[in-house]
């Protein structure tokens, strides 16, 4: 068993939701969510479902291959900062090598991560798309 | 008679690279045939610590530090590894300093050790991932490599840097590899070569990424004068290791700013350390970093660094990362060893005379960063 059946459900929300914390003292917003505002200290903070809108402020398209997902390359991994201002590292797909560019305007979105061998559990998170439609449910 | 100092009296290498054929103990038996020399360490050795990151993952050896004890036959004598991601070997040097200024402990023996090669590179890459976040970066298998490649695209971006500009550091250490007869990689390579080799995350290359080696050095530290006369080929005053943390990336205000390492690089001037007089080694696992970390020490203006590492002295003699090679936890270890040597008996036919050497390590993208601070004795 390489996924652990317990951690996949303490973490459900920041892996399928895409929780962020928001500050009620400095205002900004981070990613995953945390205790207290990686910003300012404050524990004044509230836990939210972001839109899952936002923007690709730089990628890379990589080539480094591991072992199991030699299939999975290229990839195109990017920072994304979403509309309520956290910075967010992630996986875009559904895009052209030719098509991803700074400033693309992006949506999350559901996807199988891993799978544990033929007969254990799948994990799933959230990657980016290219906006087609609204953004994830909140 | 012990000293309040403490001292770098002896230090041990073997060249990184491919070593199918040799264990890890293999590898140490060496290091400490080459320390038995003078002195066989089981007579003056009171304590070992080990700096070793991959042990649990590639060896599946938990409690290294006593099976290395074992092997050496040193029992009863304690040992402990450290792991703090890449800069483990700083850190070991960190607890083996704090034992004897603590006044616990007289000497010790500090060793890296990593075993890579013994899988396939996918295999062994796959294990690179453990160095960052498993909430954040390991859900999508995102490495320390993808993160270079993001900054190294902001940093042309904002300074208007072609790639070629950016080609200049792999040469340069490739370059002073050739020297250094404990690297990996000792041949030159060409702007061509480094712009034309493979893409290993847009735009990084692979010559802008450290090569895999299997790796092992040693040095001893003792606050016992007697020894000196006894053991090793000359000595340096090891003065500090500083550490220090930082927010993830994606938490930092400057994505192109090394916070732990700048808020270490701040306090140098405490020890009046003077960076025009000083051996520096450091951590240049990706070109874009070894960049970053030049700016960080304030020796280019920000944007600059590719035009000036040319003309910067005595930094990464070694070839660095990126040509000696990077044993992840042995690579602090040799970073000592080698301006332990470059000091004193020299390290291939490279002596210095310089007053100070300062050794810098980092995890990832700066999660943490050490430094240690050498001064010549005398
Ligand atoms: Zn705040």
């Amino acid at each position: 068993m390489k996924i652990s059946p317990p951690r996949i459900w303490r973490e459900r929300y920041n892996y399928y939701m895409l929780r962020i914390t928001q500050c009620l003292d400095c205002g900004r917003a981070s990613y995953p969510t945390s205790l207290t505002c990686p910003y300012c200290g404050s524990s004044n903070i509230r836990t939210v479902n972001s839109s899952g809108l936002g923007e690709v402020i730089t990628y890379t398209i990589s080539y480094f291959r591991i072992e199991g997902q030699e299939d999975e390359v290229p990839k195109v991994i990017a920072l994304i900062k979403l509309r309520e201002g956290a910075i967010v590292l992630g996986e875009v797909v559904d895009v052209g090598l030719s098509e991803i560019r700074e400033g693309l305007e992006v949506e999350a979105v559901l996807r199988r991560l891993k799978i544990d061998g033929n007969s254990g559990l799948i994990w799933y998170g959230m990657k980016f798309r290219p906006i087609i439609g609204a953004g994830i449910p909140t | 008679m012990l000293s309040s100092n403490t001292y770098i009296i002896s230090s041990a290498l073997i060249r990184v690279g491919r070593y199918f054929n040799k264990s890890y103990k293999d590898l140490i038996r060496e290091l400490v045939a080459e320390l038995n020399k003078d002195l066989p360490i089981h007579d003056y050795i009171d304590y070992v610590v080990v700096s070793n990151v991959f042990s649990d993952s590639i060896l599946e050896q938990l409690d290294i530090s006593t099976m290395i004890i074992q092997e050496l036959n040193l029992t009863p004598k304690p040992a402990v590894r450290v792991e703090a991601g890449e800069s483990s070997g700083l850190m070991a040097l960190k607890y083996a300093h704090s034992l004897i200024k603590s006044g616990m402990t007289s000497t010790v023996l500090v060793i890296g050790v990593e075993k890579l090669v013994e899988y396939p590179t996918t295999v062994v890459n796959k294990y690179m991932v453990r160095l960052l976040n498993s909430d954040v970066e390991g859900r999508y298998d995102i490495v320390t490599v993808n993160e270079a490649a993001l900054l190294m695209k902001l940093y042309m971006k904002k300074h208007g840097h072609s790639r070629e500009d950016l080609t200049i550091w792999p040469i340069k250490m490739h370059e002073n590899a050739v020297n250094n007869p404990y690297a990996q990689l000792r041949n030159r390579i060409t702007k061509e070569q480094v712009i034309n080799s493979q893409i290993i995350s847009d735009p990084l290359r692979l010559f802008d990424v450290h090569p895999l080696g299997d790796g092992a050095s040693a040095i001893v530290l003792t606050n016992n004068k007697e020894l000196m006369s006894k053991v090793g080929t000359g000595c340096v005053e090891l003065i500090d290791v500083l550490h220090a943390s930082a927010p993830p990336l994606t938490h930092r205000s400057d994505l192109l700013s090394l916070p732990a390492s700048k808020y270490l690089f701040s306090k140098l001037g405490n020890y009046g350390v003077d960076l025009s007089d000083c051996v520096l080694e450091i951590h240049d696992s990706y070109t874009i970093l070894a960049y970053l970390i030049v700016e960080e020490l304030g020796l280019s203006d920000r944007g600059k660094a590719p035009y000036v590492v040319t003309d910067i002295k005595n930094i990464n003699l070694s070839g660095g990362l990126k040509a000696r090679g990077h044993p992840v936890g042995a690579t602090g270890v040799y970073q000592v060893a080698e301006v332990h040597r470059l000091l004193t008996s020299g390290l291939g036919s490279i002596k210095l005379n310089n007053s100070w050497g300062l050794v810098h390590s980092m995890s990832s993208i700066d999660n943490n960063a050490a430094v240690a601070l050498i001064r010549r004795c005398g």
